[in-house]
């Protein structure tokens, strides 16, 4: 039956695209932790402590561009471009009511639709262009797009790494996933400007050459008070949405998927088999 | 130009081939048109040319496909777009900006044309298309047919040799088709443009044809020729060549002219015939008026859409609503249905104001099929839309898809109605519209991107609604569908009804609504070529419709 075929991969990982994609993956959660993982003496590295997110800042891009760079590389069809495309651009456009609406963040909905249907390599690249696409509509360009970007592309990448399933199943599935999502991106957004935000001298500050402990406490501690009134609802909304819009969605886009016969297979057989004539 | 050597394609997954064998050239500067009915391959074999087959599609390709040299085999669709283009249904579709001249130059950005060479293919496609004065319009604010042709345009921009066209007068209303047909023919005779069209306003395109593919379907073997000696005994031929069959005349003529010139015998023949031409339903036999206006009008703000209109619509009968567009034919089936209430005058639909009812009795009364009968279907799959016809309206379980089945069987139910053919999606819309059994039924121009064997089997159906006792009211621009079904026509002009009678009275006479076998057989009234094969025959049995 055609509904439970899995749509076609519309963006091909390859080998070296997925070893790039790891690595940044794993720069970038260095990126976002440095505060639990630095182990520097207290004063000591003090000064040089303030500095790790900025080489943080200036490195992601650099590797966010190289990662998305080596997935276009030819392996990108016009058709996979142009769904990025028109996804990304309504991913951006969700945004646009967000920040002023407490909680109300639709645009994780779409993604975690997108990377469900059209699998995890799709679904990193759009994460990624929503956000910058979206940055650029609101104006919201700084320092945080790349964690931003990083982290949207990351949501996309485990929609599309989730289990087969279908029916009421699978948006219980990609429900739970929202939620867990939603929170995960609240908490390493939070992590990444913590150390600049709570200042240090507050309880929930950032203690630097503190032990990860007693900076995980603190960070949780910060976590709860500030921002746990934001991304619960967050978190809240995406799940609803994809309980009452999820299977329209989910439809509408595996028949685009189908009908755009991604990655096609094209067998030519040999042309002196019939025969033909050179003019 | 376009060379075929025994090109066989299998899509992947099917089992059979949907080309075999294709062997065939298409010379220089031809007009050549691909015939065959909906599902039977013609776009496959259109997509083959520019390479789309197999390169996008994907799928099993043997042979090979050249144009003007190039291989499709090792060149993708975008190495051929300086030598072929191809233009869709769906104008709108395409459109990749906003405005008439940004989508002009769209193409020549994509393929680094100079700017300056741009400039000046841009001024000269908006010439050669007619185009100039809408050059800085949104492409929203075009009609079809002007859509269609800033699409062709902008196909035209990369200089293409050879211009592919996949029914591109199928989602357009007849003015606008006519429009797109007429730039075709003057880019074929002035430019040169080798041009390959499928299309299924035969009778349009037949006589500046060079050339008619025949794709019969099933993989079974394509037929190239003139167009005299395919259409002989080709399955879909327009009413002329219907005519040329039963009168027996070689070579078979393509238009109008040709076929007035050798009809003289034919003529003689008919006027000594038994039985002339009469009315097929005598008026008598008519039922009770189902819907009344009485004076009705109706205003858009300031602008009179209807005035003063008196018209019966009775069971049993079938109405056309002709007239140019904006002459009212919408308004007046939007006030039958319901959608509006007449300005000043009444509207009735047995007795009651539709405007009044709730939804549900309605659609009791009234069953409207618009012209985009997608408008009707907004659920997943047939099945799903069938069920929830059904639910809606208290209906038993299964109802809407009998219906359904009666009209047309084999609606795939799995099947997104989108992906429907133009002609099951027009069934799917018309049994859930059928399915409350309405005493009045109202068609807007439901002929629209039909083949043939569809606008064969909508006539049939039409004909035993009404045996059935519903009252069938149409508003259209296909005259042959007129001439085949409808009992009664009512031209509207400017708001007004300025001639109500027998569909024959009506339209024999008019140069603009006469259909083909009228005009040819002038000053005899005959309609169809049906009647015309009775009549020689000598006998007043129905005779089956293909």
């Amino acid at each position: 039956m055609n509904r439970t075929t899995r749509a076609r991969v519309a963006v091909r990982l390859t080998t070296r695209a997925s070893v790039l994609l790891t690595t940044a993956s794993l720069i970038g959660l260095v990126a976002f932790g440095w505060p639990l993982l630095v182990h520097a003496r207290a004063g000591a590295n003090l000064a040089h402590a303030a500095d790790a997110p900025w080489i943080f800042v200036a490195l992601l891009p650099l590797l966010l561009a190289i990662v998305l760079g080596e997935i276009a590389e030819g392996s990108l069809d016009a058709k996979a471009v142009a769904l990025l495309g028109i996804l990304a651009a309504c991913g951006a456009a969700l945004r646009v009511p967000s920040p002023g609406v407490a909680g109300f963040e639709p645009m994780f909905f779409l993604l975690i639709c997108s990377g469900r249907v059209l699998g995890r390599g799709f679904g990193f690249v759009l994460g990624a262009l929503t956000l910058f696409a979206s940055s650029l509509i609101t104006g919201g360009v700084g320092p945080w797009l790349p964690f931003q970007m990083l982290g949207a592309a990351w949501i996309g990448f485990g929609a599309g790494c989730l289990p087969r399933a279908l029916g009421r199943r699978e948006i219980a599935i990609l429900a739970g996933y929202a939620v867990v999502a939603s929170l995960l991106y609240g908490a390493l957004l939070n992590l990444w400007f913590w150390p600049f935000a709570a200042g240090t001298t507050t309880s929930f500050s950032y203690l630097p050459g503190g032990g990860a402990l007693e900076n995980l406490h603190r960070f949780v501690f910060f976590d709860l008070t500030t921002s746990l009134g934001f991304d619960l609802p967050r978190a809240a909304t995406n799940a609803v949405l994809i309980v009452v819009l999820g299977r329209p969605v989910l439809g509408a886009l595996r028949r685009a998927s189908r009908r755009a016969v991604f990655d096609p297979v094209v067998i030519l057989e040999d042309v002196t088999a019939s025969p033909s004539s050179d003019s | 130009m376009i060379r075929f050597d025994g090109v066989t394609f299998t899509y992947t997954g099917d089992v059979a081939p949907t080309l075999r064998d294709v062997d065939l050239e298409i010379p220089e500067g031809e007009l050549c048109v691909v015939v065959g009915t909906t599902g039977s391959g013609k776009s496959t074999f259109l997509r083959a040319m520019n390479g789309l087959v197999p390169h996008a599609t994907g799928g099993r390709l043997g042979g090979d496909v050249r144009v003007a040299g190039r291989s499709t085999r090792v060149h993708a669709p975008r190495d051929l777009a300086d030598l072929i283009g191809l233009v869709g249904q769906d104008p709108s579709a395409s459109f990749v900006t906003d405005a008439v001249e940004d989508e002009l130059a769209y193409t020549m950005e994509n393929l680094g044309v100079a700017p300056a060479a741009m400039r000046r293919r841009v001024e000269d496609t908006l010439d050669l298309l007619g185009l100039h004065e809408l050059r800085g319009r949104p492409l929203r604010s075009l009609s079809g047919g002007q859509q269609q042709r800033v699409a062709i345009g902008a196909v035209l921009t990369a200089a293409p040799r050879a211009l592919v066209l996949d029914e591109p007068t199928s989602a357009l209303d007849p003015a606008a088709a006519e429009e797109v047909l007429a730039s075709l023919s003057r880019l074929v005779h002035d430019v040169g443009l080798t041009v390959v069209i499928a299309e299924h306003r035969l009778e349009r395109v037949l006589p500046f044809a060079d050339r008619v593919i025949l794709v019969p379907g099933d993989g079974a073997p394509l037929r190239i020729g003139s167009p005299e000696a395919v259409m002989v005994d080709s399955p879909v031929a327009p009413p002329l060549v219907e005519l040329a069959r039963v009168a027996d005349w070689h070579p078979v003529p393509l238009s109008v002219r040709d076929a007035r010139r050798v009809a003289a015998p034919l003529r003689a023949r008919l006027s000594s015939a038994p039985k002339a031409p009469s009315e097929r339903r005598a008026a008598s036999t008519r039922g009770a008026a189902v819907a009344t206006l009485e004076r009705a009008s109706f205003a858009y703000d300031e602008v009179l859409a209807l005035s003063d209109v008196d018209l019966g619509f009775h069971a049993g009968e079938i109405v056309a609503l002709m007239g140019r567009n904006g002459s009212g034919k919408s308004t007046l089936l939007a006030l039958l249905a319901g959608a509006r209430r007449p300005s000043t005058g009444s509207v009735q639909v047995r007795g009651e104001a539709p405007a009044t009812l709730s939804p549900r009795r309605l659609v009791k009364s009234v069953g409207l099929v618009p012209q985009d009968a997608q408008l009707l279907l907004y659920r997943e799959t047939v099945a799903e839309e069938c069920e929830t016809s059904d639910k809606e309206s208290g209906l038993d379980a299964g109802t809407t898809r009998g219906v359904l089945d009666q009209l047309l069987s084999g609606v795939p139910a799995e099947r997104h109605p989108r992906d429907l053919s133009e002609g099951q999606r027009l069934a799917l819309a018309l049994a859930v519209v059928l399915a409350h059994d309405p005493p009045l039924l109202l068609l807007d121009e439901p002929t629209r991107g039909l083949d043939y064997p569809s606008k064969a089997r909508l006539e049939g159906i039409l004909a035993d609604l009404t045996t059935r006792g519903t009252s069938v009211v149409i508003a259209t621009h296909d005259v042959e569908l007129v001439a085949r079904v409808a009992d009664r026509a009512v031209l509207l002009a400017d708001g007004e009804v300025v001639a109500d009678g027998a569909a024959r009275e009506v339209i024999c006479h008019s140069p603009v609504f006469a259909p083909q076998v009228a005009k040819v057989l002038a000053p005899d009234p005959w309609l169809t070529v049906d009647e015309v094969r009775r009549a020689l025959a000598g006998t007043d049995e129905l005779v089956e419709q293909p």
